[in-house]
């Protein structure tokens, strides 16, 4: 489900303040402009410390176009190496993850440690002086930054920090973070959902306005509950999230970031969700040592929260309820999702499971949300390819913007807010001078 | 699974656990169940387990994920189940709509562990799923336990091993 437009790529008109061209979802080579302009240049996420915790870890990713090796030295440094060979370009690395000493080149043998050297050149005595080992290396990955063990990417040698580029959303991460009381995260590389969906990358979004529709079932089925306080599924709670009479919002943030912003909303339950993790001695420790870990005004929030920031950094990281969702775009009308549930470190083992349960029961492949995710963005690739009327609004709710203290643009939790500020940062991307 | 088999005592394959009649009464069990499935007869599939404490499990990522230290594609208790039930019914769940044409075979069909009135038994599946002008193939083995009861067979818990579940896989909206 894709197109070759035949009215030229101008990225100026195509992206509009409050509508785009069907075309940034549907074309071809925009897609490969998209992998060029924003995937080869702007931050992206790749993986968490704790995936690849010991000396010989390492995890296969993909980066746009890049296949790309996450690897831990004895010395704990953590290296992103293109997965070429430097010879004649076969992938070093075929499994997912795993421990090794080396990566071995099964075409002509050559050798690479976990920095990338080149120790094992076979038959050197085929090349003369000129040829240089340590200049046939695994390529790293130019740039790489690392936020509260989120470790990002870019392929550009130069340009804004990590620290610049996340700016305002960094106290949202700290949410997600800090609902372990050591503050620290562990994410498994073998536990994931892996969906795919003939549908745009840029579908899969923060979207205040779309559950009440597309999760219609599940509104119904779980409000059959007689709780759900306590679970990972915390926007699913006693009063409806995604009303605009709630107090729920939407935001904005620069570079394209957005978040369904639930503060508000889930602060009155603070007391329910603590009451109940009460009831069961793991959960009462949990709570104690929240308090003690952040004071009992940030602990009552933390737990409020739920460790859900509802935040989506752009262009390919998203942290929804328990879990970190990676974005890898297939083509302009495929897209794998990765989602993974983060566990809390310093809790009973109790409080990781009930989340693993929360999240089983939204998300993957069987689950009651994510295939009417998958589902209706098909159906919107489907429909998308007939741009003879092109033009898809994203101005829901520009009328009662408003810019907040920490210069995020906030509204109402179904306004379109979340789509206009990855479009903006796309048009940027895309139109930037090299 | 397949170790279950490779690994089993030599009378599970040789003279088998069961005797020819009951053998052919799983076998046409598995049968109605794949054409219950297939046909997404929902209450009538619902009918067929047996007890509170059922467990239905799709393990994802590897064929034995512990779930209490990881995730799986399905893992239903008798509660979870049921919601499941609801959402298949539920024509506002729109990724059930319209629902998927299915057909699948099983096979390879074998006893391996009998205890008192229940039963183990593995097989192979098949599947071949049509929607919305895709063609879907999902391959797979079960692991039934089944209880002998006074109205025929039932099942007390069921695990499916997709052959893919360690890989990205598009919506599984029907029962496996």
């Amino acid at each position: 489900m894709t197109t070759l437009i035949p009215i030229g790529r101008d990225y100026e008109s195509l992206v509009q303040e409050d509508r785009v061209h069907s075309a940034v979802f549907t074309d071809e080579e925009i897609f490969q402009d998209e992998l060029e302009r924003i995937f080869h240049r702007t931050w992206v996420f790749a993986l968490h410390e704790s995936e690849i915790p010991n000396a010989g870890d390492f995890k296969r990713l993909q980066l746009g176009r890049y296949p790309v090796i996450a690897t831990r030295d004895e010395e704990g440094g953590l290296h992103l190496l293109i997965n070429r060979c430097r010879h004649r370009g076969a992938q070093v690395c075929e499994s997912n993850h795993g421990n090794t000493r080396r990566f071995q080149c099964w075409y002509h043998g050559w050798t690479y440690d976990c920095r990338g050297d080149l120790v094992g050149l076979t038959g050197p005595e085929g090349y003369d002086e000129n040829f240089d080992p340590t200049q046939h290396g695994l390529t790293p990955v130019p740039r790489v930054e690392s936020y509260r063990g989120f470790v990002f990417a870019s392929f550009a040698k130069e340009g804004m920090s990590l620290s610049d580029y996340l700016g305002p959303t960094k106290p949202y991460i700290d949410i997600m973070v800090d609902a372990s009381p050591t503050g620290e995260l562990e994410v498994k590389p073998n536990v994931l959902n892996r969906t795919r969906y003939r549908g745009n990358w840029k579908q899969v979004g923060m979207d205040g306005y779309h559950p009440h529709y597309v999760h219609m079932s599940v509104f119904k089925i779980f409000s059959k509950r007689e709780s759900t306080t306590g679970s990972a599924v915390g926007a699913l709670q006693l009063e409806d999230p995604f009303s605009d009479a709630s107090t729920s919002r939407t935001r904005g943030f620069p570079n394209g970031h957005a978040a369904l912003d639930f503060r508000e909303q889930r602060q009155p339950h603070a007391d329910n969700a603590i009451a109940e993790l009460r009831q069961s001695e793991d959960g009462a420790r949990y709570v104690d040592d929240m308090i003690k870990a952040y004071g009992e005004e940030r602990a009552r929030d933390l737990i409020a929260w739920h460790g859900d920031p509802h935040l989506g950094i752009f262009p390919n990281l998203q942290l929804i309820h328990g879990h970190v969702r990676v974005v890898v775009p297939i083509g302009p009308g495929e897209t794998e999702v990765q989602m993974y549930p983060v566990f809390l470190k310093g809790v009973e083992p109790s409080i990781n499971e009930k989340r693993l349960r929360s999240h089983e029961a939204f998300y993957g492949p069987a689950a009651a949300g994510s295939p009417d995710d998958a589902e209706i963005f098909e159906r919107t690739q489907r429909g998308l390819i007939a741009d003879i009327d092109p033009w898809v609004p994203l101005a829901r709710g520009m009328h009662r913007e408003q810019v907040d203290e920490d210069g995020s643009v906030v509204a109402y939790i179904s306004d379109e807010i979340t789509q206009r500020a990855q479009m903006k940062e796309w048009k940027k991307l895309m139109t930037a001078k090299k | 699974m397949t170790q279950q088999l490779i690994q089993a005592a030599p009378e599970v394959i040789r003279q088998g656990l069961v005797d020819t009649g009951t053998q052919q009464r799983l076998e046409r069990f598995l049968a109605l169940e794949a054409a219950l499935m297939d046909n997404h007869e929902y209450d009538r599939w619902m009918a067929l387990w047996h007890g509170d404490d059922v467990l239905y499990w799709v393990p994802c990522n590897s064929d034995d994920q512990d779930p209490s230290t990881g995730i799986a594609i399905i893992y239903d208790d008798r509660s979870r189940l049921l919601e499941r039930m609801m959402r298949l019914k539920d024509k506002t769940a729109h990724a059930y709509r319209p629902l998927a044409k299915l057909v699948r075979s099983m096979s390879g069909i074998v006893p391996v562990a009998v205890e008192g009135n229940e039963i183990e038994v593995v097989a192979t599946f098949v599947l071949g799923e049509t929607r919305v002008g895709v063609q879907n193939i999902w391959m797979g083995r079960t692991i039934h336990r089944l209880v002998d009861t006074d109205d025929g067979l039932r099942i007390r818990s069921k695990k499916v091993l997709l052959l893919n579940n360690d890989d990205a896989m598009p919506n599984l909206t029907f029962l496996v």
